[in-house]
Parts: structure tokens; C-alpha cells; sequence
């Protein structure tokens, strides 16, 4: 009879801390779980007592790797309690930047977190020597994704020309004209990138559950919208809290969400599932080499559908940057608003899913209450699900390979635990 | 921009003594810089940061470090006198810090700026915006040392 050990603490490749734990006696499953053993705390602490002009500044902080995604959906918050409404240009810098986020983030997991796993390294490093074009490629690719961000944002990765209203800096056509060759250029990396992820052998497994992202009738949603479930749910954003559910588990500081059913998946593989039908043709076309045709029930090919999305926002990147060159850039000043007493919710769907700010506003436009729902925590109940499934099928194999295959499952969700600190370790020679 | 030198800061302003980069960085551009010298904010930039890198002749660094001394107490480096913990098979990518991004540019033999790091042992990096008080009150020496590496 099989008995298993598997006690993995701060899964390499995972962004934070968390922990596999696994014990198996005598073929009997005692314990199996994803632990989470820190969390973004204190989010309200952050904001609370704090004018509506700083919060998007302040919370693009908490994520180095989602600062835009942050900050975007803060300002959503904000400019939806304030009544902005964006000008057509504003709307489209905003879904450029993010479209920016989305390859930095997804190149990175996909390269350099998910791909070591099946090309037999342990990291990235490695892989130099075997793998360098693919190394090369996706540090080409990042530094593209990095400048987009910047040539809006003013910074890359905490933007600082993001306001509320607009922008306080407007790229100029040469700059915007630039990156476009830049990503007309990168359709061959697209390409290549598709070909390698769909040539790898993703392990097999299969789990229905419930699939949650934004969704908009016009294009394949990233900011606002509403949110929409694959078990046929929709909900205003307004209303989150009937998606989201949140409770406290004793092992985890992350609170677990639920919602038709005991645990709901968000990120790409959620946004594919959902609006498969808008992403551009180049990017289906990707998918169908891929082998994602929705409903896909296997959370490994989460990672998968990130290649997905890289395709379809460099497309639609080249498009938007078309339109802004044919409206003619200009220089604007923020649109005008009203500060007030009052809430609202805003929402976007960041790299690895769907992301909620939630703020009240007294009337001089102090945040006197907040809450914040990131993608991680609402796949912590799923990824648990997906656990005590997959270890049954899986028993029988080596231990190394049993938690290796969780590693692999919990790097599929592409976790950010925790926005930690980043302090160096250093030892003297 | 001048691509002379660089003072770049690293490290979380949410997470206590691990802002204490980009707070180094704030003063900096408060008190004013000599001609040639640019202060940037780097946060978490993580793997951005070898793009960074790639922009300046000389670069400073000032992070947040567990460099082996007390709360507050700073140590001057060159990468080449630390022994930087990473290894091969737990290096962590997602967020990198400067270590792997440092290991990363060696693995792929990409030129590197002359970096000099001040590294400060911090007291306390949970969630919150305040320095301890042994950071705090060692920051003005640490802005000090600084401006000596800049030649002032």
C-alpha cells in the first residue's frame, strides 16, 4: 500500500509563500491541501484615511508583477464614485497598458516558471544552456511588454502617469509608431511560442468546475463589464459578493471563495473558457493549435491559454495603436469630476483573474472603508479541489513525481500569494 | 535622461523596512541631485530590473538586505564580494529580486554596469508603512553614504 510524505514549503517558482501538504498511510489520503501561510493583509489599513488621488498609487504597490492591474482597477473604483467619464483616447491608453501587463506577466510564468518543468530544469537558469533561443525569446518579449507599459505608464512597473481622469503624460506618435514595428516583429516570437507550448506534453487531468471572469459584449473583456460565470450566472460588478463568498479556512490565511458550486476557477484559462469567441483570429487560430477548445477542464492548461492571451494582445495592441495613430494623439487634461460621499466597485481581469476594489468615499474624498478580492484567493479553493482529485489518480507513482505534479498544478494557477518583501540575502565572500 | 549614473531603489514601500529604497530614492529627488546623476524608483521591478541595468554606465543600488548586522546598520558591496543565496533549483522568478536577476545576467553573459549596493539589515518587513526605529534613525546616515558614493 502506497505512503506518501510530500511536505513542500514555499513551492519554488511561486510567487510568495505557500505549502503543499500531503500525507498518505497505507494508501488512506489523511491530509491534502495547498496551504497559504502569508497573504496580502491589510489592504483596508493601507487605503483607509487616504484621498481618492493616492489610491491607485498606493495599491499599484502591492503587486510588482500586477501593478497595472491594480492600479487599473482602482481607478475604475474611483472614477465610477466620482462620475468620470474617460475620453475615447484615455480608454484606449488604459487598454493598451494593461494589454502590456498581460504579456509581462504571462511571458514570464509561461518561460520561466511553467517551462522549466517540462524541459527537465529546475529553473531558468539551466535552461540557458539548453534552451537559450526560448530564454532569448522571452526576455525579447518582456522588455517589449515592459516599454509598452512605460511609454504610457511614465514607469514601468509602478506607472506613475496613471490618474483620476486619465493621464498626466500622453506618449507621442513616434514613440506609439515604435512599439508597434516592435510588436508587428514579435508576431514571430508569438508564433514560435505557440508552436513550443503546444509540442509540450501537459499531463493529463480533468476537472469540471465553475469558470468566472468578466465578460463584455464588445471584446474580450480586461476591464469592467460584468461579471459572468460558465455555469450561465451574471452578475453587475456592483454585486461581487454574490460571486466571491468569501470565508475564513483554519489553515490559510487567504479567505476561500465559492459560488454555484463548492470552489470556481479564475485567470486565463477562465476568460478563454468564457469568451473564447472574441479573442482575434491569430490568437483562436492559437488555440485551436493548442488543443483549447472551451469548456477546457484542465487547470495545467491555464498556461496554455496565457499563450492564448499574449497572442491576442499583441494583435489587438497593433489595432489599438492603429486607432490612436488615425484619431491623432493628443495631450489632454484629466476628465472633470465631482468629489462626493459615496461607493463603488471596480473591476478588472488581471493576469491571473478576476480582481475587485471595492471603496467608500466620505465627502472630501477620503477612503473610509475598502475591500479587496484578488485573483489567488478565489482560486485557492478550486486549486484545493483540483488536489484531492488529481492525488487519487496519481498514488501509485514515485513520491518525487507525485509532488512534482503538484508543484506543477499549484504553478498552473500562476499563485501570487503574497506581494512579499524583497529583501536580498547575502552572505560575504 | 543622462545614462551616466543611476541610484536605483528596490523594495516594497508597503512591507516596512524593505521601502527603504524608494524612500532613499524620494530624498534624493527632494534634496536635488549633481548634473549626470538620476534617482529611480525601482519597487519590485523584479526581472525588469535587468532592463535597468542596461541603461546606465554606473548604478548604485540601495535595497533592503539580510547582509548580517544589526537592524538599521548598512553595508557597502560589490556583487562580486557576496555570495548571494540563491541556488539553481529554488530560485524563485516570479517576483526576482536582485540576485537572480544578477545570476540571470551572468548565465546569459550580458555586460553589466559597474553596481555598487548598500544593502540595510531591516527590523521588521510585514505589511505596513513604517519604518522600524532603527531603520528610521539610521536613514539619514544611509542617505549620507550615498551621496559620498556619488562624489559629493
Amino acid at each position: 500500500m502506497t505512503t506518501l510524505n510530500v511536505n513542500v514549503h514555499h513551492v519554488t517558482r511561486v510567487e510568495g509563500h505557500g505549502s503543499i501538504v500531503v500525507d498518505v498511510k497505507n494508501g488512506e489520503i489523511k491530509e491534502c491541501r495547498f496551504e497559504v501561510v502569508e497573504a496580502p493583509r491589510f489592504f483596508e489599513a493601507f487605503v483607509r484615511g487616504r484621498p481618492y488621488s493616492e489610491l491607485s498609487h498606493i495599491t499599484s504597490r502591492i503587486c510588482g508583477i500586477c501593478a497595472v492591474g491594480h492600479a487599473t482597477a482602482s481607478l475604475e473604483a474611483t472614477e465610477k464614485a466620482m462620475g468620470v467619464q474617460l475620453t475615447e483616447q484615455a480608454t484606449l491608453l488604459r487598454k493598451l497598458m494593461f494589454h502590456g501587463e498581460i504579456i509581462d506577466s504571462h511571458i514570464l510564468h509561461t518561460y520561466y516558471l511553467v517551462a522549466p518543468d517540462f524541459l527537465g530544469a529546475g529553473s531558468v537558469i539551466p535552461l540557458i544552456e539548453t534552451h537559450r533561443d526560448a530564454v532569448l525569446l522571452a526576455l525579447r518579449v518582456k522588455k517589449l511588454s515592459g516599454d509598452l507599459c512605460a511609454i504610457i505608464g511614465g514607469r514601468h512597473t509602478h506607472p506613475c502617469a496613471l490618474t483620476v481622469g486619465g493621464f498626466t503624460h500622453t506618449p507621442g506618435e513616434r514613440e506609439l509608431r515604435e512599439i508597434q514595428a516592435r510588436l508587428v516583429d514579435a508576431r514571430a516570437d508569438m508564433d514560435a511560442s505557440v508552436d513550443l507550448f503546444a509540442s509540450l506534453p501537459w499531463p493529463e487531468f480533468e476537472r469540471e468546475t465553475e469558470y468566472v471572469s468578466l465578460h463584455k459584449d464588445d471584446e474580450y473583456a480586461f476591464i469592467g463589464g460584468t461579471v459572468v460565470t460558465s455555469d450561465g450566472f451574471s452578475y453587475p460588478i456592483e454585486d461581487y459578493k454574490q460571486v466571491t463568498n468569501e470565508e475564513c479556512v483554519p489553515f490559510s490565511t487567504a479567505k476561500w471563495t465559492h459560488h454555484n458550486r463548492d470552489a470556481y476557477m479564475v485567470g486565463a484559462l477562465a476568460r478563454l473558457n468564457n469568451n473564447h469567441d472574441q479573442l482575434h483570429p491569430r490568437a483562436q487560430a492559437a488555440a485551436a493549435k493548442l488543443g483549447l477548445r472551451p469548456i477546457v477542464t484542465n487547470p495545467f492548461l491555464n498556461s496554455a491559454a496565457q499563450v492564448v492571451e499574449m497572442v491576442h494582445c499583441v494583435e489587438d495592441s497593433i489595432r489599438i495603436i492603429d486607432e490612436l495613430l488615425s484619431r491623432g494623439v493628443q495631450p489632454e487634461a484629466p476628465a472633470p469630476f465631482k468629489v462626493e460621499a459615496t461607493e463603488a466597485v471596480g473591476s478588472c481581469d488581471v493576469p491571473r483573474g478576476i480582481l475587485f476594489h471595492h471603496y467608500v468615499y466620505d465627502e472630501d474624498g477620503i477612503c473610509t472603508r475598502a475591500n479587496c478580492i484578488i485573483p489567488t484567493n478565489q482560486n485557492m479553493a478550486n486549486l484545493n479541489a483540483d488536489m484531492k482529485v488529481l492525488l487519487p489518480q496519481i498514488l501509485d507513482r514515485p513520491q518525487d513525481e507525485v509532488r512534482h505534479l503538484l508543484e506543477m498544478l499549484v504553478r498552473a494557477y500562476d499563485p501570487c500569494i503574497s506581494c512579499s518583501a524583497h529583501c536580498l540575502k547575502v552572505e560575504f565572500v | 535622461m543622462n545614462k551616466r549614473l543611476a541610484v536605483i531603489g528596490l523594495g516594497n514601500p508597503l512591507r516596512g523596512d524593505d521601502g527603504v529604497g524608494p524612500w532613499v530614492i524620494a530624498e534624493l529627488t527632494r534634496q536635488g541631485l549633481p548634473p549626470g546623476v538620476t534617482a529611480y524608483d525601482g519597487g519590485t521591478a523584479g526581472l525588469d530590473l535587468l532592463r535597468l541595468l542596461d541603461s546606465w554606465e554606473q548604478v548604485i543600488i540601495v535595497d533592503a538586505g539580510r547582509v548580517g548586522q544589526e537592524p538599521g546598520q548598512f553595508v557597502r558591496f560589490t556583487p562580486d564580494q557576496a555570495r548571494w543565496s540563491e541556488t539553481r533549483d529554488t530560485l524563485s522568478l516570479h517576483n526576482m529580486g536582485l540576485s537572480e536577476v544578477l545570476a540571470l545576467a551572468r548565465a546569459l553573459e550580458r555586460p553589466l554596469p559597474a553596481i555598487v549596493i548598500f544593502g540595510m539589515q531591516p527590523g521588521d518587513t510585514d505589511w505596513g508603512e513604517r519604518f522600524s526605529p532603527a531603520v528610521q534613525a539610521a536613514l539619514p546616515t544611509l542617505v549620507r553614504a550615498i551621496r559620498e558614493e556619488i562624489g559629493e
